[in-house]
């Protein structure tokens, strides 16, 4: 799961060249991105009534193989231990689609196994839906990045 | 539209994907990494798979946007060796110009 007991949360807001947005779409990509935060901030805090609010009832969510649905994900949010973990966020490109909008970004994540450090760096694909007045996570993946 | 994706592969027929695959789609195949549309093409032309198959698909709809998600299974040859992929796929796909387009994927391996 992309954020469980985040330690620090750092936030880049910038997108590689040749993935710029058109004005029309700057709205989008704005309220987007501040999700994409409040999701991280949510998360962060084991806030459910907070990631209830972006999560569409039927979002689905997949990672090591397995399909993860709202309620899932938010059982394990609220039954997460703190832990010692550390997730850097790197730039995010953001794509939309009139009333659709993917998000392609990357992170990395340090965490602690068996006494010792581990760094994995993962890359995820979000998918935005704007329904009845407001932008919901529909789906969201992401897989481990190797080298 | 998901089968039509695998066999591609199987057929090594990057047309059958052109039509179907939104310019602007990007995938992230299960070692992270980010293929565009030309990558996925071009993968397609070198495929080594022989066989495609499809479990568990199920389609969610949010209006004109369809959420596929699904598990693929691949078999292949490739260096001389067997070779098979059960991979696990959430699909994004738009209702676009009067037809349906895949505009992003990602892929996970099953017990990775």
């Amino acid at each position: 799961m992309r954020t469980i007991g985040w330690l620090l949360i750092l936030v880049c807001a910038t997108s590689p060249p040749g993935w710029a947005q058109g004005p029309a779409d700057s709205d989008a990509t704005t309220a987007i991105r501040a999700l994409e935060h409040e999701w991280v901030e949510a998360q962060s805090h084991n806030d459910n009534g907070a990631l209830d609010l972006i999560f569409d009832n039927a979002l689905v969510y997949i990672e090591y193989g397995r399909l993860v649905s709202k309620g899932d994900y938010l059982l394990r949010v609220r039954s997460a231990k703190p832990q010692l973990q550390q997730i850097v966020m790197e730039p995010l490109t953001v794509r939309t689609f009139g009333d659709t909008v993917i998000v392609i970004g990357s992170y990395r994540e340090t965490s602690v196994k068996d006494g010792k450090p581990l760094l994995m760096r993962w890359r995820f694909v979000d998918t935005w839906v704007y329904d009845q007045g407001r932008w919901m996570l529909v789906a969201a993946g992401a897989a481990p990045l190797l080298k | 539209m998901e089968r039509v994706r695998g066999q591609a592969y199987v057929n090594k027929d990057p047309k059958a994907l052109e039509r179907i695959l939104d310019d602007a789609f990007v995938n992230i195949d299960s070692n992270g990494k980010l293929q565009t549309k030309a990558d996925v093409l071009a993968e397609v032309r070198t495929s080594t798979a022989l066989h495609f198959s499809t479990e568990s698909m199920a389609v969610h709809l949010h209006g004109n946007t369809a959420i596929v998600t699904g598990i693929f299974l691949i078999k292949g040859v490739a260096g001389g060796k067997p070779y098979v992929q059960r991979e696990r796929f959430v699909d994004t796909w738009l209702f676009k110009d009067g037809q349906w387009i895949s505009i992003a994927g990602l892929v996970t391996r099953i017990g990775q």
